[in-house]
């Protein structure tokens, strides 16, 4: 700790100097306003102490100078002033001063009150260390969910596009979404669907993803089952992912008479809005994708119909709980009501529209916690 | 402290209560208050009771504690309101924990 004293009476200089030099602190004594500015620069105090009356300038230009030549650098000053008023005082304050002690003073209160400024110094130095650290870390953070971002989007370029038959709509909350959607008609006409979530966000949730659009588009090649496909993705997240990530997901094959397919982990209930407005819930019944051993892995599927003009709808949780500025989550209740309305329309691509306005019409002003996937399907032949 | 533990060795049981939100912020946390108890216990109750959110990085670390710890010991999820035992649910917890 370094500590400037200006002052153009000697017998200051020497009392401040020895009151700093009991504290441990290294001193460096001026007497002049043109010496205070050299010393500032070439010294580099941590802490100064002035007089207002002082040889060759005065002591509130130099509070002045002094402090836009410390910047964003946090350098006490204490004003140790030989005539006293509370105009002085004040205006002193005014141009930057810190501190204000009258001479002649105590020498236990400017112990105690250099003391309590060397204090404010460490911890100034210590949250800028800090804020450099932490600084750091979010430049790699957002570089890695840029990377996150870019392989996500490269996967999901190959999914199908949206159609009269097919809606999908992803709104992350990170930059990069945890969830994935894939959509892709085989060879035989049935279409195969994933609609994922991963746990968490960022270059951890995309690291599963690559290896599941593998196994996904494979399956499509290779007409493979849906409980194969499952059992599967199952196997190669265990393997890749830490025991605490693991992915919800529905996968579902739709022939083209509409016979729907379908497993589902750890997934709210997806929807089936009929032509006629009923809707109609279809369960996820299985732990997510990720958790079980292959030997405990269950892939009983579960199957349902879609008649021509029905809509299937598979959205994330995080549909079912995006808050408010109120901080009232959406629900189940206002999410059927929603897929009732909207789907009604009959352009779908239209209808998937009316539902991200309304999503974002509750969210309103306040901040989006979750990613939100919402896909839809409709048969129209 | 989001989380306290009480161990009770008369009975072979370890409660680590958990306040408030339990997300990824309590991950070292969460993991500390079961691997740091010397031993093994045949008893865990995790006391939801006063947990108003959980995310699926919490499920994941629930998921974690039962990986790291013996098969022969329980863990037991309770006092998890409707909202969170709803989660549990879904993800079918009950296959792997005593939900109550």
């Amino acid at each position: 700790m370094k500590l400037l004293c200006v002052d153009s009476e000697p017998v200051y200089r020497e009392i401040v100097s020895l009151c700093a030099e009991n504290l441990d602190i290294q001193v460096k004594s001026v007497a002049t306003y043109e010496e205070a500015i050299d010393a500032f620069s070439t010294y580099a105090p941590d802490i100064v102490t002035l007089d207002i009356i002082l040889k060759g300038g005065s002591g509130f230009d130099l509070i002045q100078q002094l402090k836009l030549m410390a910047g964003s650098r946090f350098i006490p000053i204490i004003v140790l002033a030989s005539h006293t008023s509370d105009i002085m005082m004040d205006k002193c304050f005014q141009v930057g001063a810190d501190d204000f002690l009258s001479k002649p003073f105590n020498e236990v209160l400017f112990n105690i009150r250099f003391k309590t400024h060397m204090r404010h110094v460490e911890l100034m130095k210590e949250m800028y260390r800090k804020n450099r650290t932490l600084t750091y870390f979010q430049k790699v953070i957002e570089r890695e969910h840029e990377m996150a971002h870019q392989v996500l989007n490269h996967i999901q370029m190959k999914s199908e596009k949206n159609s009269e038959h097919l809606a999908i709509t992803r709104l992350s909350a990170a930059i990069f979404n945890g969830d994935l959607a894939l959509v892709k008609t085989r060879s035989d006409g049935a279409r195969l669907v994933f609609v994922g979530d991963f746990t968490g966000h960022g270059l951890p949730a995309s690291i599963g993803a690559l290896p599941v659009m593998q196994a996904f588009f494979d399956a499509v090649e290779n007409l493979t089952s849906v409980s194969e496909l499952g059992l599967r993705i199952n196997q190669i997240l265990l393997g890749i992912l830490p025991d605490y990530m693991f992915c919800a997901g529905y996968l579902m094959l739709i022939s083209p008479n509409g016979e729907i397919q379908y497993w589902g982990g750890g997934m709210p209930n997806a929807i089936i809005r009929r032509s006629t407005g009923q809707i109609q819930p279809l369960t996820s019944i299985h732990m997510p994708l990720g958790v079980l051993l292959s030997s405990e892995f269950e892939s009983i599927l579960q199957s349902e119909h879609l008649d021509k003009g029905d809509t299937l709808v598979i959205l994330s949780d995080g549909v079912l709980e995006l808050k408010n500025h109120r901080n009232l989550m959406l629900g189940e209740e206002k999410v059927n009501e929603l897929i009732i309305e909207a789907y009604g329309e009959e352009d779908l691509v239209e209808a998937q529209k009316k539902v991200e306005k309304r999503l974002v019409d509750h969210l309103g002003e306040s901040e989006q916690f979750d990613d939100i996937t919402l896909v839809s399907l409709r048969r129209t032949h | 402290m989001s989380i306290s533990v009480h161990t009770n060795d008369s009975v072979e049981t370890v409660t680590i209560t958990i306040v408030g939100s339990f997300d990824f912020s309590l991950f070292n946390e969460f993991r500390d208050a079961y691997s740091n108890l010397g031993k093994v216990y045949k008893g865990y109750i995790i006391d939801m009771s006063m947990v108003e959110y959980l995310d699926s990085a919490a499920l994941g670390m629930l998921l974690s504690m039962r990986n790291s710890i013996n098969a022969e010991s329980s863990i037991e999820l309770k006092g998890a309101n409707d909202f969170i035992r709803n989660i549990l649910m879904i993800s079918r917890f009950d296959k792997r924990f005593d939900i109550h």
